[in-house]
């Protein structure tokens, strides 16, 4: 990777962490700034105009109409509100599976009576035929639960390959490349912008989780959680309050370029005019109305610089995370 | 070693099927779920259709359509009908729109899309003849031009800070933004009108002979194997860069240099064979990554390719070319698998041995 001296590192830090606040200060205050005019609504009088040519329009306006800044503006709104939400539930989602395959692998073993439980409410929840048979492996569950209990034994346990699903998922998931499976299913089943929150969400947790289950890995065999372990400590309790803390690590990395690769894809999806329904402000979508005005320069570059700024800041940000640490 | 080559392709073709099925599903969920919005429930037809004959014609066209499209059957083996028995799962056999894609797949029939009425195997067919010598070249050049670079890179110029930073700014660009620079510098009337901007028609109209239509085509396809080689070279080049500087401390290195050999001998000869393998496992990558770059590169040239085809498709719904341009996908993947492990074959004579 690219090393550069101590002296402009810490100034391309600076430089990055300005220009990142300013996107997400502008993306917050995007409603109370005093534009002239909202992207939604367009200047019919000035079409595909330059910038600083007419007085309202600063940036110029694209061939619709539409006021470069004010797009640039929500546009901003639009990258903040999908890609941080997004990167932070992949990362939540890909900790809590990965952790969880790391740590106990395809050894976790749950105890019958709550595989019956378990059984049971998903057969109710589904409405399989014979409701009856649900109560019944359900009361099962609890009259096994309630024999152990009274007699001191342990639970007989089965196994719940928790590592085969997670890895599983993951490389079903990963098969395809993000965008092609994204731009099919956002066609498939049509979504809202929360809808592309969920999908972006699902098709990007593979890789946190990836990262998660390999140093949970290193850390289950590290002295403390055997410690943990030997103090009587509940299995979930050593997982959770001990271990995952230590297995977060990687992600404090690969958060930042996370986000940038979702701003990626999303500004690419409202380029090729899929997910994000047209009336949505979008850079991507700024970008590709250059394509009916060749000579409209301003139009590529503002938001281009706007894209490749934030991209390049957020790499800067996960290239100096070991270094501030 | 062959098994654990057949597990993985077999563990590949499952998830693709896997992925296959859930977008049929979804998508022709969808599909019912508008045809039950569309069309009124069968007792209140007759007395509303003298009423308004116009809407009921609408309406049976809408069915015929539907019809055609295989909406009349139910979707899946299972199903739970609304409004007879409220909670019941009923059980359809094999008459379901799943089933008869699924056999009609095994027979190599993807169905017919939507939007034109023709086989989608036809059409990914044609579309293909593009597609495959877009991403081909565009593959080949970057690996080849990856090789070149990080091997000059290894050798450690006077250049390779400022290279090393600008191939990590570059890794991180969208594909859509480096193809429409491109577009806009070197096939732009306003700037630089080098390259034809869009389209192919007038190269394949033309009854000229025969090299001066490959130079038209070469000359279409300059630019956008040209984005595709700009986006896919850094990862390549950084990772084989790092492998390389990585062999050049070991002490096999050292040696052959302490008998005199020169930096760019030990790097050809001993280091690059040993570096190469983590570069073998990209290219399977690649391939597939290729597959959505030319959507991006084919919609912004607006070349008629595979690319095109699936981005038309999914602004469309066109589900019958989306599904298949996902088997595709996975196709290729397999394929990569394949030639990774054929390339793992040549590159260390340890895996040959173990066989």
């Amino acid at each position: 990777m690219a090393r550069l001296s101590s002296g402009s590192r810490s100034w391309s830090h600076k430089a990055a962490c300005v220009w990142l606040a300013l996107v997400v200060l502008v993306a917050g205050l995007a409603g109370v700034l005093p534009l002239p005019y909202l992207p939604s609504v367009p200047d019919l009088a000035h079409i595909a105009q330059p910038p600083f040519a007419t007085s309202q329009h600063w940036l110029g306006t694209d061939p619709q109409g539409r006021d470069v800044l004010s797009v640039l503006v929500f546009g901003a709104r639009t990258a903040v509100l999908l890609t941080l939400p997004a990167a932070a539930l992949s990362a939540l989602l890909g900790a809590l599976a990965g952790g969880a395959a790391g740590f106990w692998g395809n050894k976790a073993r749950l105890p019958v009576p709550y595989w019956l439980l378990a059984t049971g409410g998903a057969w109710w929840a589904l409405r399989l035929p014979i409701p009856t048979l649900a109560l019944v492996i359900a009361a099962g569950g609890l009259v096994v639960a309630a024999l152990a209990r009274l007699r001191q034994r342990p639970f007989p346990t089965w196994a719940v390959p928790i590592n085969a699903i997670v890895m599983g998922t993951a490389t079903t998931l990963d098969t395809i490349p993000r965008l092609i499976l994204v731009v099919a299913v956002a066609a498939g089943a049509g979504v809202s912008s929360a809808g592309l929150l969920g999908l972006l969400t699902l098709t990007a947790w593979p890789h946190p989780a990836r990262l998660v289950r390999a140093q949970m890995l290193r850390i289950r065999e590290l002295p403390f959680v055997e410690a943990a372990h030997a103090a009587g400590l509940p299995a979930f309790q050593v997982w959770f309050r001990h271990a995952l803390p230590h297995a977060l690590q990687p992600l404090r990395t690969a958060m930042p370029l996370s986000v940038a690769s979702l701003l990626g894809l999303e500004s690419t999806l409202s380029f090729l005019g899929v997910g994000l329904p047209p009336e949505v402000a979008s850079w991507g979508r700024l970008l590709s109305t250059v394509r009916q005005e060749p000579a409209a320069w301003w139009l590529f570059l503002f938001p281009a610089i706007c894209l490749i700024f934030t991209i390049l800041s957020l790499l800067n940000l996960s290239r100096q995370q070991p270094v501030a640490a | 070693m062959n098994w654990l080559v057949f597990w993985r392709l077999a563990r590949t073709g499952l998830a693709v099927w896997a992925l296959a099925s859930g977008i049929f599903l979804l998508s022709h969920h969808d599909l019912s779920g508008a045809a039950r919005m569309a069309t009124p429930d069968a007792a209140d037809l007759p007395m509303s259709g003298s009423a308004n004959p116009s809407a009921t014609q609408q309406q049976a066209t809408t069915r015929a359509i539907l019809q055609r499209l295989g909406a009349g059957l139910p979707l899946f083996y299972l199903s739970r009908p609304p409004a007879a028995h409220p909670g019941q799962w009923h059980w359809n056999g094999r008459r379901n729109q799943y089933h008869r894609w699924a056999i009609a797949l095994l027979h190599g029939d993807l169905g017919t899309s939507f939007r034109t009425g023709q086989a989608v195997t036809t059409q990914l067919s044609n579309a293909l003849t593009l597609t495959l010598p877009l991403t081909g070249t565009a593959a080949a050049l970057a690996v080849l031009a990856a090789i070149f670079l990080a091997r000059r890179l290894a050798a450690g110029p006077w250049w390779q800070r400022p290279v090393r930073t600008a191939l990590a700014g570059l890794h991180a660009l969208p594909l859509f933004l480096v193809a429409l620079a491109l577009l806009l510098l070197l096939a732009n009337p306003e700037a630089l009108d080098w390259f034809p901007a869009y389209g192919f028609d007038q190269a394949l109209d033309t009854d000229a002979d025969f090299w001066t239509r490959v130079a038209t085509y070469a000359l279409h396809l300059a630019l956008p194997v040209t984005a595709l080689v700009i986006t896919a070279l850094p990862e390549l080049t950084l990772q084989l860069d790092t492998a390389l500087r990585h062999e050049l401390r070991a002490g096999y290195a050292t040696t052959a240099r302490a008998k005199g050999l020169a930096e760019g001998a030990v790097i050809r000869h001993h280091a690059f064979r040993n570096a190469v393998l983590p570069t073998l496992t990209q290219v399977a990558e690649l391939l597939p990554a290729l597959v959505a770059g030319a959507v991006v590169v084919e919609v912004v040239f607006a070349l008629p390719g595979m690319g095109s085809l699936l981005a038309a498709a999914a602004a469309a719904r066109d589900y019958p070319v989306l599904v298949g341009g996902v088997l595709l996908t996975g196709t290729a993947r397999l394929l990569a698998l394949l030639l990774a492990d054929v390339l793992y074959f040549w590159a260390d004579p340890r895996i040959r041995w173990h066989v």
